[in-house]
């Protein structure tokens, strides 16, 4: 079932990759190149999954993640994180934040739409 | 005074310093971006090249996408903001002979490249691309300043080399699942 999505990346480019592939399956994309572009979009408007990289300025990814845990709404909202670190420290460091999963790119549209469909089916 | 580091880099290969260093690679048809942040003195260098992929899939925009992410949070993670960044592009050059079947390489590099950093509105300072010969980079990290040598002995031993990683297709990160664990 098609579902909104935010995709938070610094990278334009890559913001345009999440969306093509995303696309594919229907769903409808919302971008934020930041953590406070992020903030403002959710806040006009909840989503049904969050993609969010871990390096980008001001404000991080992972401190993304621990902000949307403490809001009611964004709570048990699905966060997957896509970025190109791959280290354990950091994965379970993701983990703790409260993040849903973890994607290491350069990622596959493919097993990126199955991780979607799988993470949705989850939450419904 | 201090000593200043030095480091190589090969095909794959990314490096930003926030202490000044000295970065070096030989380039064939691949492309080295030099990223520098002026406020900041911080830079670093990455060395890549776009693998054919399977036609009518994006693989190599992908690929090189990741090369450069890969270069942007590194020198982040130095000390630099991406906002302030500034590039030097080199590489390219059709070291391969024109009647190889394999695709043209270099021209794929150098198109990928300069639209990649338009759309990422990364300004581009200096830019040495194409030509036949292959070139020897040196970046220093903490001025920014990139010097580039011609080196024509190079060209046989780099045309194998890029014919064999032009051929070859890179993996796709890996997918975790925190839940169930």
């Amino acid at each position: 079932m098609p579902a909104t999505i935010l995709v938070v990346d610094d990278s334009r480019v890559v913001r345009a990759m999440v969306r093509d592939a995303l696309l594919a399956d229907d769903h409808r994309v919302v971008e934020a190149p930041d953590a406070r572009e992020a903030l403002a979009a959710l806040e006009d408007a909840p989503v049904d999954l969050v993609i969010t990289d871990i390096n980008m300025p001001d404000v991080g990814g992972l401190a993304l993640v621990r902000t949307l845990r403490a809001r009611p709404r964004e709570r048990f909202t699905p966060i997957l994180i896509l970025t190109t670190e791959d280290g354990d420290a950091i994965k379970r460091a993701g983990r703790e934040a409260g993040a849903t999963g973890w994607l290491v790119k350069p990622f596959d549209p493919d097993q990126l739409r199955q991780t979607v469909r799988r993470v949705l089916g989850a939450r419904a | 005074m201090s000593l200043e580091l030095t480091i190589s880099i090969s095909i794959g290969g990314v490096h930003a310093a926030a202490r000044p260093t000295l970065i070096k690679t030989l380039l064939g048809s691949c492309i080295a971006v030099c990223l520098y942040d002026p406020t900041q003195g911080v830079g670093g260098m990455n060395h890549f090249m776009l693998p054919r992929g399977d036609p009518g899939r994006n693989d190599g925009a992908q690929f090189g996408a990741h090369a450069m992410d890969l270069l942007i949070g590194a020198t982040m993670k130095v000390g630099g903001d991406r906002r302030r960044f500034v590039a030097k592009v080199f590489g390219g050059a059709s070291v391969l002979d024109l009647h190889d079947s394999v695709v043209d390489v270099a021209r794929m590099n150098i198109d990928f490249i300069g639209a990649y950093l338009r759309e990422e509105g990364i300004p581009v300072l200096n830019s040495d691309v194409g030509g036949r010969y292959p070139r020897q980079i040196r970046f220093h990290t903490g001025t920014g300043r990139a010097f580039v040598k011609r080196v024509i002995r190079a060209r046989d031993r780099l045309m194998a080399a890029d014919r064999a990683s032009a051929a070859r297709p890179l993996p796709y990160g890996s997918v975790t699942l925190f839940e169930g664990e």
